[in-house]
């Protein structure tokens, strides 16, 4: 019974390729290039650049469980006490005499279960927002990370450990390949699977999902323990870095986090924003707070340039998702 | 004083793209009752929120009471007494009945600069009762059903001594009995000089109700005439610019074997005790009051709330379904009744809309093959006609029917033997009704098991094979179509609030 035909491919258009938000942040890391190069004489070489890029990136890793997160319209923000909870446990389990090896596995599980646990309360007591739920937990896995080393630091850690944090293939940090690996993995499976497709879904209308055979609750708590995972994660390579741990490491990540996936366009309204992004803010906010150190920048000033930045990003993106909306439900 | 309250003349207003209103005339008569209708995307909801100042038109005059004027905004409209009523009510659900009234005009007590609650609430009360209501104005609004908000809307307009009330699909949620009140306070405030422009899908609420009618088609002005003077062919003619000569399609299906069946299923505080079952080919119509259970009865086979007691049976074997996606790999799916809320994701492409519910198709491995989507996605808008361009316009541009169609083309993706339609034309345009019935009729005739739950009682007799009737969660009466009628039909459904009382 069918009258028309209905056209099924879209023409590319330069215009639309280039409003993305993402080229905005590739010309600010130019930008961020470009000063940082003229400010210091030695930021411009090899070395400096991978250097700089081993100190910023431990905490991107979680950028990419948060992007899914975000765009789900929830939130963690209890990423940077896992960290601190996984990697106390890692450096206890090892000094009991546990197998290196052996502490880093029970490191990601304990990650993973701080993760499942947040999505298990959401998931199970849907009247919680996330916001509330995450701070609790934010406030118990910091809290079961001083019970069990008090105010101490804990290291002492086998020469080869070093290697996540310091070491290189070749002549990139090894940081940077897990990096720039899991990246295009996380990019994949939001953009290109079923997966991804059900994250966007649930952000965007999670009723809808549910109406559509999207198993929204096993889908948040894939993605909530995979945060867990990637705090881990950070946990190990943290550890590495700085030889030894205490409670109180990884203070204020989440917000860090949470910044650079805001930066990155994704909208907390939910359903909208790529991983890309994301990914090119670390880059952002890494090479500028590494920049403005080289100049001795002091740290309050710092705080205020990427306070700054933030609020002209989310003002940016939002303005621009408005004017599309209003043209859209003209009528 | 003039004849006309409000004239409008050669207003056009156009949008980035589109003409959604071009060159439209409209006069309204001092103290009476103008219907307006169109089919959705006539231009009726733009035309009212340039009455109300929600638009400026790019061209054309607006005389109230004779004198040219223009708005700014909804302020102004409001302050030379013209207020809107919408279906889907916009109040404060916490606060009482007497704030929602006095929202932004509140009863100051001179001396101390505070509110004067009693007098507020006395007012309030002499309001309500001026509408044949007897609320308290204490009792918070979100326990009052559609039709009592409305009325607490009737008295807000009021409150702000409203001369033009502006009512916008009012009766789309309210039951029969519920239509009745509304028309009789509608009919009062006409009487007390009230000028009233009503919009509506329903040919009744016009026929019982207006003194004139204006249609709108397609952006333009088609005509006014009296009610009285109007035949139904002649209106249709005049909204969708064709003759439908035939709004229900003959029936092709035939019946075969059972597909689905329900022994003494029941929900606590739901329904209860529920047996029928169905057949391939066959379209079995559930229809009750609203709150009958039906829509919960639907919504228990799809697994989004399970039942409690009894048992299903599909294909001759015992399932049980715990939620939808379940239900969708057996063959069982669900066009809900909320479109926008349940089904469609507005911010998404058509294709995106289409596809979400049967991805597994296009992909391998969980990796999604885009192409394979898009063709798909093509196929199917094209088989129940959606009116768009491309598959990458979005669910939001479409109009009400065309959304219910993409809504159907996404049940379509996935491999079923039963569709549970849950109030298919719900606010949906006369032209798209009758798409979707044929759209039904067709279903059935390929095979599908087919359960219509509605409201519309022509719609009922005109498309099931067999009619069920609910009430208060128990089902009444099961009947085939030839013995069917309005009466029985509406008999059933109120046997057990007859039995009560």
């Amino acid at each position: 019974m069918s009258t028309r035909t209905i056209n099924h491919i879209q023409d590319f258009s330069w215009k639309r390729f280039f409003l993305q938000w993402e080229w905005m942040l590739i010309l600010l890391i130019i930008a961020i290039f470009t000063m940082n190069s003229s400010l210091s004489p030695y930021f411009l070489n090899y070395i400096s650049i991978t250097d700089a890029t081993m100190t910023f990136l431990d905490k991107a890793f979680i950028v990419f469980p948060m992007v899914m997160i975000m765009i789900m319209r929830e939130i963690d923000i209890s990423v940077g006490s896992t960290v601190a909870l996984s990697s106390v446990v890692m450096a206890v389990a090892y000094n009991a005499g546990v197998p290196m090896v052996l502490a880093i596995m029970i490191c990601l599980l304990v990650g993973a279960l701080c993760g499942l646990f947040n999505g298990f309360l959401l998931v199970k007591y849907k009247e919680l927002s996330a916001v509330i739920v995450t701070l609790s937990t934010m406030i118990l896995y910091r809290g079961i990370a001083y019970m069990i080393l008090e105010n101490q630091s804990s290291g002492g850690f086998p020469m080869w450990f070093s290697f996540f944090g310091w070491g290189y293939v070749g002549t990139i940090p090894f940081i940077l390949i897990l990096f720039l690996l899991l990246a295009v993995i996380f990019v994949l499976v939001l953009q290109k699977t079923i997966f991804g497709r059900h994250i966007y879904a649930i952000g965007s209308n999670p009723i809808a999902s549910r109406f559509s055979g999207v198993k929204v609750d096993r889908v948040k708590l894939i993605v909530f323990t995979l945060a867990g995972l990637m705090a881990a994660i950070t946990a190990v390579f943290l550890t590495s870095r700085m030889g030894s741990t205490r409670p109180n490491v990884a203070n204020m990540y989440e917000l860090d986090v949470i910044a650079m996936v805001a930066l990155g366009g994704i909208s907390t309204a939910g359903g909208k924003g790529k991983m890309l992004g994301a990914i090119l803010a670390v880059f952002v906010i890494g090479y500028l707070q590494y920049g403005l150190g080289l100049i001795n920048v002091p740290a309050q000033s710092l705080l205020v340039i990427i306070g700054l930045l933030l609020i002209i990003s989310v003002t940016v993106t939002n303005l621009r998702m408005k004017g599309k909306l209003k043209k859209k439900t003209s009528n | 004083m003039t004849e006309h309250i409000l004239e409008l003349n050669g207003i056009t207003k156009e949008f980035p793209g589109v003409k959604a209103l071009d060159n439209v005339q409209f006069e309204l008569k001092t103290g009476e009752i103008h219907a307006l209708m169109g089919e959705n995307g006539a231009g009726k909801s733009t035309f009212i929120k340039v009455i109300t100042g929600v638009h400026q038109p790019n061209e054309g005059r607006i005389k109230l009471e004779g004198e040219e004027i223009t708005f700014q905004g909804p302020k102004d409209a409001n302050a030379k007494g013209i207020a809107a009523i919408y279906q889907h009510v916009t109040n404060y659900p916490d606060l009482s009945i007497t704030e929602n009234i006095y929202m932004g005009h509140e009863k100051i007590n001179k001396k101390t600069r505070m509110i004067n609650w009693k007098e507020m609430h006395q007012d309030a009360k002499k309001l309500l009762e001026s509408l044949g209501s007897k609320l308290d104005p204490k009792t918070e609004m979100s326990v009052l059903s559609v039709a009592q908000q409305q009325i607490v809307e009737i008295a807000k307009a009021l409150s702000s001594n409203a001369k033009i009330i502006i009512m916008d699909e009012p009766t789309a949620a309210l039951t029969h009995r519920e239509s009745e009140e509304l028309y009789k306070i509608t009919e009062r405030l006409r009487d007390e000089g009230v000028s009233i422009i009503f919009i509506s899908h329903r040919f009744e609420d016009m026929y019982r109700l207006a003194d004139r009618v204006t249609v709108f088609r397609d952006s333009q002005y088609i005509g006014t005439w009296n009610v009285v003077d109007i035949t139904n062919d002649d209106l249709i003619v005049a909204m969708v610019g064709r003759e439908i000569k035939q709004l229900f399609p003959d029936k092709t299906n035939i019946i075969k074997e059972e597909v689905l069946r329900l022994e003494k299923l029941g929900q606590i505080g739901r329904f209860k005790d529920i047996s029928i079952n169905l057949h391939r080919g066959e379209i079995l119509g559930i229809t009750g009051l609203v709150g009958a259970g039906r829509s919960e009865l639907c919504q228990a086979m799809f697994g989004i709330e399970p039942y409690d007691e009894g048992a299903m049976y599909f294909e001759g074997t015992r399932i049980s379904i715990d939620n939808p996606t379940d239900a969708i790999k057996l063959g069982i799916g669900y066009l809900p009744e909320d479109r926008q809320a349940q089904s469609l994701i507005l911010q998404w492409e058509i294709k995106q809309n289409i596809t979400l519910a049967s991805l597994a198709q296009y992909s391998k491995n969980g990796w999604l093959n885009e192409k394979k989507e898009r063709e798909i996605a093509k196929e199917l808008a094209e088989k129940v006609d959606v009116k768009t361009n491309s598959v990458f316009s979005l669910a939001s541009s479409l109009s009400g029917g065309n959304q219910q169609k993409v809504s159907v083309a996404k049940l379509l993706t996935t491999d079923l033997k039963v569709i549970i339609f849950d109030e298919p034309t719900k606010g949906v345009d006369i032209g798209a009704k009758s798409a979707i019935y044929q759209i039904i009729v067709d279903l059935a005739s390929s095979g599908y098991g087919i359960i219509m739950v509605s409201s519309e009682m022509p719609e009922v007799l005109g498309l099931s094979d067999r009619i069920a009737v609910m009430c208060e969660g128990r089902l009444t009466k099961v009947m085939g179509n030839e013995e069917a009628t309005q009466e029985k039909i509406l008999e059933a459904a109120m046997t057990k609030e007859m039995a009560v009382h």
